[in-house]
């Protein structure tokens, strides 16, 4: 069945593929069916049809890209950008509108720069962290490069999303510096110091004289970014992986107070990441070997579970860079802190130090095996997260978990939950849904779980991290305040930038948050 | 282990900018593509492996140790994606490249 962008005839949109064809060449303007179902979303929470795009282009460059938006701009075709299109939970490479044509960055690949003095790096959206760290290895680069949990996405499109790493350097969207943007009426821009010709400074510093826009170009539909610079972390001279077992559930207010101070003043210098039971009984198996009872797991159950392996209500882990006599320093504040305020917790650590083989703790080995989690709750399994952004206070986070808790055993899901203290600040929520994909009454029930969640979420003035597609516009709308101010905002930005409506739309709920799904 | 097979894998290309992997031409061997994009989940003790132990005859879970894989099967698994395995898109697999595994995975890795 042939999937159109809305508005169009078939004949319009041939002529339209037609002038792609001629602009790009034939081979990278990919109509087929099993091309097009190359990029949908494989973990979707419902229908993959719902997201399924009318083509797929790959642009070489900058060149190509502009002539595709000039044909877009005039047939009106929607085009979503992605540049691996591996966002895996979130919508993969799918575009949130049917019938967008997707333009696919991949071939723009090339790392343009890697600065081993500054600590730097410029890459194109086609790099993907397989690439970027065999590239760190082939130049025998100091540098060590911060990635997501799976290897597959790229450096780019994992930091335009906003997403997370377990370095110091983990927080991707903060490690950007500098980048270059292609607008829909086809001009290139560069943000910040770039704008300087001749500039050595591109990467040194985000701040031009005026405004800072890279974060305008972030989770946002406002243009194509065709380079990225960012900052890389020089190898430390060690590492120690902390691994913390907190008994109890009633535990978690002095968890949070423990774990604040210690993340704020950087004696925790990287990500950690909490768990809760459920989220720590899911490794080796599948659910139905725990569980055979309609409904989610019962507490009960998992404490059972829990029991037999040995582990503690929650669990932290964090990994610690610094010379191997600084790291005593961390562990000796981190271990009297727990002995202070949570006497129960047990710690264990493992220690690296430079020339010493890498091991799998630290993270740094590129990887896909956390993808097979999705196969816990069914097959084929698929899995999306809800994911608040929290401030690292007892009774805030206490507030958030049991909503969340509550509402995922209310609906029958696992309430399979984990937090991120990603940055000095900020826990990212991550309440993780796994579900089998060709189950209509499960996914469906997932999709009324995330919107309840989105509405006791506002009501309480939390946000969300980043959505899958079918949420964007329920998350956008979460922003109440001043009547919608800030995605009011966004919406004329678009209409600024893009009156067309040819870039992402639906991207963010920016430009169609009022109208719903 | 793995790491160095995959630095080993890779072109060495001296000129920067470096292009670290060319879409266009099937510059990449089978055996190259196999190791640097399915092993991860088709190797011994890989998501992909523990899934195929449930549902194909015993020593046939590891795709590259398959006594017969029909070449079809696989070009339309890898572009379509089976069970939850993602897809692989045109861009990151050449048609080209992804006819030359499939058929080495069904000639037995030859
Ligand atoms: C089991 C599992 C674990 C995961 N762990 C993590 C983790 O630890 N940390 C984490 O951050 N994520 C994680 N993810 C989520 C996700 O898969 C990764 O973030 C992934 O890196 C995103 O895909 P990508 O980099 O290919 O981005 P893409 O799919 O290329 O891009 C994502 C979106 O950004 C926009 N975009 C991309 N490129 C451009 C561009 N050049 N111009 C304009 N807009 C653009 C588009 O809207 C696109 O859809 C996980 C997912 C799963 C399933
Ligand atoms: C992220 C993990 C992952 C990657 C990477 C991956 N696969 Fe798979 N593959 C799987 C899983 C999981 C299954 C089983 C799916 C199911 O049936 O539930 C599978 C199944 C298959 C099958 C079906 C076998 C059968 O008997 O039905 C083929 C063929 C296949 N993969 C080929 C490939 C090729 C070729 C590549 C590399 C280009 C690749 N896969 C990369 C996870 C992966």
């Amino acid at each position: 069945m042939a999937v159109l962008p809305p508005g169009l005839t078939q004949q319009a949109f041939d002529q339209a593929i037609a002038e792609f064809r001629a602009a790009i060449g034939e081979e990278w303007v990919f109509t087929s069916d099993a091309d097009r179902a190359s990029y949908l979303d494989p973990f979707d929470m419902g229908d993959q049809d719902d997201h399924a795009s009318a083509a797929a282009l790959a642009p070489s460059g900058v060149e190509d890209c502009r002539k595709i938006l000039e044909i877009a701009n005039r047939h009106k075709v929607p085009l979503w950008p992605i540049s691996m299109g591996k966002n895996l939970a979130y919508g993969t490479a799918a575009p949130e509108m049917r019938g967008s044509v997707i333009l696919d960055l991949k071939r723009m690949n090339r790392v343009i720069e890697v600065n081993e003095e500054l600590g730097t790096a410029i890459v194109e959206p086609g790099v993907s962290f397989f690439d970027f760290k065999a590239e760190l290895e082939r130049r025998g680069s100091g540098l060590w490069m911060s990635g997501p949990a799976h290897s597959w996405g790229s450096v780019i499109g994992n930091a335009l999303e906003h997403g997370v790493g377990y370095t110091p350097y983990g927080q991707h969207v903060e490690t950007i510096c500098g980048m270059e943007v292609l607008l829909a009426d086809g001009s290139l821009v560069r943000t910040g110091l770039g704008a300087l010709e001749g500039t050595k400074e591109w990467q040194a510093f985000r701040w031009p004289f005026g405004p800072g826009l890279d974060g305008m170009f972030t989770q946002s539909n406002f243009g194509i970014v065709t380079k990225m610079g960012l900052w890389l972390m020089p190898e430390p001279e060690g590492m120690a992986g902390v691994s913390i077992r907190v008994p109890a559930r009633e535990d978690f207010h002095a968890l949070i107070e423990t774990l604040r101070p210690l993340r704020m003043t950087d004696v925790i210098n990287a990500p950690y990441t909490i768990a809760n039971g459920w989220r720590q009984i899911t490794g080796g198996r599948v659910r139905s070997e725990v569980w055979d009872q309609p409904g989610a797991i019962s507490r009960e159950r998992m404490e059972e579970l829990l029991a037999e392996r040995g582990q503690g209500w929650w669990s932290v882990i964090f990994n610690l860079f610094d010379s191997p006599a600084a790291l005593d320093l961390r562990l000796d504040k981190i271990r009297r802190a727990f002995a202070e305020k949570l006497p129960g917790a047990t710690i264990d650590v493992q220690r690296w130090e430079q020339g010493q083989p890498q091991e799998s703790w630290m993270r740094q080995e590129v990887s896909l095996a956390p993808l097979g989690v999705v196969d816990w709750g069914g097959n084929p399994g698929g899995h999306s997260d809800f994911g608040p952004i929290v401030a690292p206070l007892g009774d805030r986070a206490e507030e958030v978990y049991s909503i969340i808790e509550q509402r995922f055993l209310e609906y029958g899901k696992d309430p399979w939950i984990g937090m991120f203290g990603i940055s000095s600040r900020a826990l990212i929520f991550v309440a993780d849904m796994f579900f089998t994909r060709t189950d209509a009454e499960e996914t469906e029930r997932c999709r009324r779980l995330f919107r309840q969640l989105c509405d006791d979420m506002a009501d309480i003035g939390v946000g969300l991290y980043r959505t899958h597609l079918r949420f964007m516009d329920d998350a956008a709308a979460m922003h109440r305040w001043g009547d919608h101010a800030l995605p009011r905002l966004n919406n004329r930005i678009k209409a600024a930038l893009d009156p067309n409506g040819i870039l992402a739309p639906g991207k963010q709920g920016i430009g169609s948050w009022e109208d719903g799904e | 282990m793995r790491l160095k097979l995959i630095a080993a894998a890779l072109p060495l290309v001296a000129l920067a900018p470096v292009a670290v992997q060319s879409a266009g031409q099937p510059s990449r061997s089978p055996e190259e593509i196999y190791t640097t994009r399915c092993a991860y989940c088709h190797e011994a003790g890989g998501w992909g492996t523990r899934a195929l132990a449930k549902r194909v005859p015993a020593g046939e879970a590891e795709l590259r140790n398959r006594s017969s894989l029909p070449p079809a099967y696989t070009i339309a698994v890898v572009r379509r994606g089976i069970g939850a395995m993602p897809q692989f898109t045109p861009t990151e697999l050449t048609d080209a490249e992804l006819e030359a595994l499939a058929n080495w995975l069904d000639r037995g890795n030859r």
